[in-house]
């Protein structure tokens, strides 16, 4: 057993010896140890450098609220964790991790040269220095400020770890599993209500853990405790949640709460390491804790200086003495029974520095019947040592005396601070309290009840009461205990040493001291909002646990101000340093989005389609051959369809049926175009409007009876249209007879196009006559196609004789295998989501949300023959005779052609009228749309150019990097005009 | 021709404590009535159609139920297509209603085990507890960033129906819970 273990102490330890690494070097601790209390059983207290000043750092404390003790825990590739604290990782063997902020090492670091120049690093230094030369900034200050300021290596690598998240609910949810977390789970879990104790620790316990001789309803605590939790491990509405931080209160008793899965055991790779719990709660009693002040001196830094009660953990839960000989620094009586315990242990109190001149009389009398010497009304003015504090000077003002004494550990205590960070984030209301020199709960804001140490009653025996009450029961319970006591709060602590030359830190993770913070009201922060900003104090990743309320009598008493007056900063999620994985939970990777996929996507995958993302979509861009670029491809699939036929699947439409006696009615409101004679079985291509007359989607529809419209839309656009209509059915057209159903999914869409098209399907084909006669351009019929029900539109995109064939999704990939087949005869040709933009732009087809950008109106598009005139009322119509959509000067959609045939212009690009005008120069448009055409053998582009239509057939200039391009207006129709090829027999 | 739903089902969704499997072709309405005509829709049809919002009834081949004031969804075997076409003729004749036919635009998963509500709760924020989602309880909700129909079918058996093209989503949430986290 190492030299610092003792024997008879230990709560939450084994006996089964562990090994671990730490800057390389190997340790042993015990089962349940964490890298805190192996290092100091060990006799290291020297376990990282700090941020600004790189001064050596030891622990401070034994829990989460650790500013000093971080460390990096190293897993291997991609499982470097920075800034753990050393007080809640476990120790496992073979666990590998390494001290911060150190180069080349803990010992001898050469960033400490900070400290040595600290004189010129003082509150706000970011803000006064670097400021000039101004070309330094990026090049020398930037990147020398960056490499200090890391508090740890960011990761390099992939997390190639999972990480879990699921949802909860309970009756009552209680974060803390101490005397008062316990007690009112106790009490909870008899009224038969769902309940949830979450503790952060892997022990559940809390201070029952750090304490002895405190004996509860006659036992031993720990013996009370292993009762408690067995009867709670029993109950089936009780579920215990060790390892599991509750890290934000949001609204509606909705808590996040981070289970650490696997942090104690060896890297298990494919198993969850964390989980994020998101709980909606009935009741929250939140059984949190206090957390120890640290006393704000010169030289309080040094490794071997701590909080007492982490001494009194270390010794308890851990079985670890942090020295052979300590000081005791306090002016709160809770320092005292530390020191009485670990003398117990025979660590020896070499002195107890008192800083009130009268403390409470009990405990003085306790000390001298001990034999140890208490020194009142007096400081430690300084601190010796360098790694590790060797002794201490003790100064009694009144005295004027000055006197060392040696030790190895000194401890410390500022009284206590309610945690009041859940009860933050909740909204709750906070007052503060003189007695505690501390804020703490007032009135809730959700169903939240604070109990124990948290809500300012310190003491197990109220911890219990309180908990018990909150969880239902009222029960009161026989305690023995020391007494918990009083004390003082100091905003400032005499020393003889001027200012300038102490170092007393508030803020040890951000190195702020107390004259910074002086510095800062000095320089004009009076808010202590300000002075957080300004000092960084309290803005480390420990969110100021430690320092916040030091800082803050610190600054009233400059600020010359109540504290009340001064505020209190923001406690803000998440409570403790949370991964990104967390965060993430299972959406990494192929989870992080749904990507869907249309029933003819696998073949699209096995024949070597390229695709593209279109909404959550992913759709066949192009069907590259052996050797092929996409240029290539898609010329190729081009000449295809136009020379004889191509293939293409249009499932991703979006389809909406729209039913009902007054479908007619509710489509000429929604649509620009009119309805009421589209007779049965004919199609006819609608424009949609948003209220202020800009065109937001298009799709052809069909009319499949009198009450019954097969709607079709954009792909990306499926889901606004839908939302779009149910709105306006909802809201103005409730007198209205007719319903929407979403019918995307149901139809697998098949796109033939070509001069082979009737041909190809003619065969397949039952009940429907093919016939130009019988069944011409812009019309639909209902039969069967290769054996399977088919909604068969006559439509074109491409400008070539086009059959769109609607069949039953799960059918969709066998009719497509089908037709593949069937169409070898014509050569027939996949093409995919590029070929078809071409084809459509060749014929100035627009596509909404590439040619129109939510700006553009019907006319603008060239498309005022799809507005009806005589409709009394549609979506926008009113906004369409807005002086504004009827003024000249608005963008109009024109065709461009290159003069150099061979060059196509990257969409986006600027049209202007004089390339030789002064820069910034007047843009009269952009390139919407910007193709090669294998067809025409150029390029074409469409445009959205001001007053485009009465630029028609003269020349603008196209500007994109170095060159200017001469383009030539012509009507955005390039290919077949007359439409003779869609309509061919 | 192949009727192909796309989704195979992972051998690590068949547990004993939880399974996952995939529901074979189903006939599938999206039905739009007014109250005033319910009773009479449900005389020509003999649809068993719940009264209730969020509640169904169930066979061992047909499930009814109602979403909202006038929206009901069926589904059934595909055999009645027949038999339901008729009546839904003859329905729309006689009064205003709306049929629409979605047999392939779902796809549907049944989840049961003792485990089953577990794994829901890795996506879907409801409370599944058995006083909260009792059996024969159903709603439109959603599992992580699908929209899905949930419905407790038993104690330990739920039926999730989703839009076919997000079925490989859910699958694979499934998956990565039961390899990651069991």
């Amino acid at each position: 057993m190492s030299a610092f273990r003792k024997s008879g102490r230990g709560h939450g330890v084994g006996t089964k010896a562990v090994s671990f690494s730490f800057d390389g070097q190997s340790y042993q601790g015990v089962e349940g140890d964490t890298v805190a209390s192996a290092l100091l059983a060990n006799g290291v207290h020297l376990m990282g450098r700090s941020f600004k000043y790189h001064r050596p750092r030891g622990v401070v404390g034994a829990g989460s609220e650790e500013p000093n003790a971080l460390i990096t825990v190293d897993c291997g590739t991609g499982r470097v964790t920075p800034n753990v604290r050393a007080t809640t990782q476990e120790i496992y063997d073979g666990l590998t991790v390494r001290s911060q902020n150190s180069y080349p090492d803990l010992k001898f670091d050469l960033g400490a040269f900070n400290n040595v120049f600290s004189m010129f690093f003082p509150a706000g230094f970011y803000n006064k220095t670097f400021m000039w030369p101004k070309g330094f900034w990026d090049k020398v200050y930037e990147p020398f400020i960056r490499n200090l300021a890391g508090l740890g290596p960011a990761p390099e690598a992939d997390d190639p770890d999972v990480y879990a998240s699921s949802y909860g609910h309970c009756d009552i949810l209680i974060v803390g599993a101490g005397p008062a977390g316990i007690a009112a789970a106790l009490s909870a879990a008899k009224k038969g209500g769902r309940v949830i104790l979450a503790d952060e620790n892997p022990d559940l316990g809390g201070s029952l853990l750090s304490t002895a001789g405190v004996e509860i309803e006659g036992q031993p605590a720990e013996k009370w405790l292993a009762k408690s939790l067995r009867a709670l491990e029993k109950s089936d509405n009780v579920t215990l949640m060790p390892r599991m931080t509750a890290i934000g209160y949001f609204h509606d008793n909705f808590v996040a709460l981070s289970e650490r899965l696997t942090h104690h055991k060896k890297t298990q790779p494919g198993k969850a390491r964390e989980e994020l719990h998101r709980i909606r709660a009935g009741q929250v009693i939140l059984a949190q804790g206090g957390i120890e002040r640290p006393l704000v001196f010169n030289g309080n830094d040094k490794p071997g200086v701590m909080l007492a009660s982490a001494a009194h953990t270390y010794l308890n839960r851990y079985g670890v003495a942090v020295g052979k000989e300590a000081v005791v620094f306090t002016s709160h009586d809770s320092a005292y029974h530390a020191a009485f315990d670990l003398a117990d242990a025979n660590i020896r109190i070499a002195a107890i520095v008192d800083a009130r001149d009268a403390p409470n009389a009990s405990v003085i009398a306790e000390a001298n019947r001990r034999g140890i010497d208490v020194k009142t009304g007096a400081v430690i003015s300084k601190t010796f040592g360098k790694l590790r504090v060797s002794a201490v000077e003790v100064y009694e003002p009144k005295l004027g005396a000055k006197t060392k004494v040696g030790c190895d550990a000194v401890l410390m205590s500022g009284g206590w601070t309610p945690s009041l960070h859940l009860w933050s984030h909740s909204k709750g209301g906070i007052k503060w309290s003189p007695a505690l020199s501390a804020y703490v709960p007032d009135e809730a804001n959700e169903n939240a009840i604070c109990v124990g140490a948290c809500n300012g009653d310190f003491g197990i025996a109220e911890a219990l009461s309180a908990g018990n009450k909150a969880g239902g029961g009222r029960k009161s319970f026989a305690v023995t205990e020391p007494e918990f006591g009083t004390g003082e709060v100091f905003n400032s602590l005499p020393n003889y040493i001027t200012e300038t030359k102490q170092k007393s830190f508030v803020d040890f993770q951000n190195d702020v001291t107390e004259k910074d913070i002086k510095l800062a009201v000095r320089e004009g922060f009076k808010s202590i909002e300000h002075v957080k900003r300004y000092t960084t104090n309290g803005m480390a990743t420990d969110q100021g646990k430690t320092s916040n309320l030091n800082a803050l009598e610190i600054a009233s008493k400059a600020v010359g101000k109540p504290i009340e007056k001064v505020g209190l900063t923001t406690f803000r999620p998440p409570y403790t340093p949370t991964t990104f994985g967390t965060f993430v939970g299972y959406r990494d990777g192929e989870l992080f989005d749904p990507t869907r996929k249309t029933s003819i996507d696998p073949w699209a995958d096995e024949n070597g389609a390229v695709f593209e993302p279109v909404g959550i979509w992913r759709r066949a861009w192009y069907f590259p051959k052996a050797g092929e670029d996409m240029h290539a491809a898609v010329a190729r699939e081009c000449k295809a369809t136009r020379d004889s036929l191509g293939i293409f699947d249009a499932s991703t439409l979006g389809k909406i049926e729209v039913v009902g006696p007054d479908a007619a009615k509710f489509m000429n409101l929604m649509y620009t175009n009119p309805w009421s004679a589209l007779p049965v079985g004919g199609c006819r291509y609608g424009l949609m409007c948003r209220d202020d007359g800009y065109i937001y989607d298009d799709g052809v529809v069909g009319r499949m009876a009198e009450d019954r419209f097969h709607v079709t839309t954009t792909t990306g656009g499926a889901p606004r249209v839908y939302r779009h209509m149910e709105d306006y059915l909802q809201t103005e057209f409730q007198h209205l007879d007719v319903w929407l159903t979403s019918t995307t999914e149901q139809w697998a869409v098949i796109a033939i196009n070509g001069p082979n098209a009737r041909k190809l399907i003619a065969p397949l084909v039952e009940g429907i006559d093919l016939s130009p006669e019988a069944f011409p351009h812009m019309t639909l019929r209902e039969g069967m196609i290769c054996g399977v029900p088919t909604r068969l539109f006559r439509v074109s995109f491409t400008g070539e004789l086009g059959f769109e064939i609607n069949v039953p999704s799960h059918y969709g990939r066998a009719v497509w295998e089908a037709l593949i087949e069937a169409g070898q005869q014509y050569d027939i040709c996949p093409y995919g989501t590029e070929t078809m933009h071409v084809l459509r732009a060749e014929k100035g087809f627009i596509i909404v949300g590439q040619d129109t950008d939510g700006t553009v109106t019907a006319h603008d598009a060239g498309m005022s023959w799809a507005v009806s005139k005589k409709k009394k009322d549609f979506v926008g119509k009113r906004s369409l005779a807005r002086p504004d959509l009827v003024a000249d000067g608005r963008k109009q959609l024109v065709g461009l052609l290159t003069e150099d045939a061979n060059v196509v212009l990257e969409e986006g690009a600027q049209i202007v009228d004089d390339p030789n005008q002064p820069i910034p120069m007047d843009m009269l448009g952009h390139v919407t749309s910007s193709y090669w055409s294998e067809t025409l053998g150029r390029s074409i582009a469409m445009a959205v150019v001001r007053d485009g239509l009465s630029h028609m057939d003269s020349t603008l200039h196209v500007p994109i990097a170095d060159t200017v391009h001469k383009v030539k207006v012509v009507k955005p129709v390039f290919y077949d005009p007359k439409g003779e090829r869609l309509n061919a027999v | 021709m192949q009727f192909d739903q796309a989704i195979d089902i992972p051998d690590v969704l068949l547990r004993d404590d939880l399974t996952v499997s995939l529901a074979d072709e189903r006939l599938r309405y999206s039905l739009r009535i007014k109250s005033e005509n319910l009773v009479a829709f449900k005389k020509i049809t003999s649809l068993k159609l719940p009264s209730k919002i969020n509640s169904s009834t169930r066979s061992s081949k047909e499930i009814c139920i109602k979403f909202g004031p006038d929206e009901w969804l069926v589904i059934t075997d595909p055999a009645r297509a027949k038999t339901l076409g008729k009546a839904f003729a003859k329905a729309s004749k006689e009064f205003v209603c709306s049929v629409t036919e979605v047999s392939h635009r779902n796809v549907a998963f049944t989840i049961s085990g003792e485990r089953a509500a577990q794994l829901i709760n890795v996506g879907c924020p409801l409370d599944l507890s058995l006083d909260a989602f009792p059996v024969g309880k159903v709603t439109r909700t959603v599992f992580e960033s699908a929209q899905i129909v949930l419905l407790r079918s038993g104690e330990t058996e739920f039926y999730i129906e989703c839009w076919r093209s997000f079925g490989p989503y859910l699958r694979d949430f499934f998956t990565r819970f039961v390899t990651t986290r069991l």
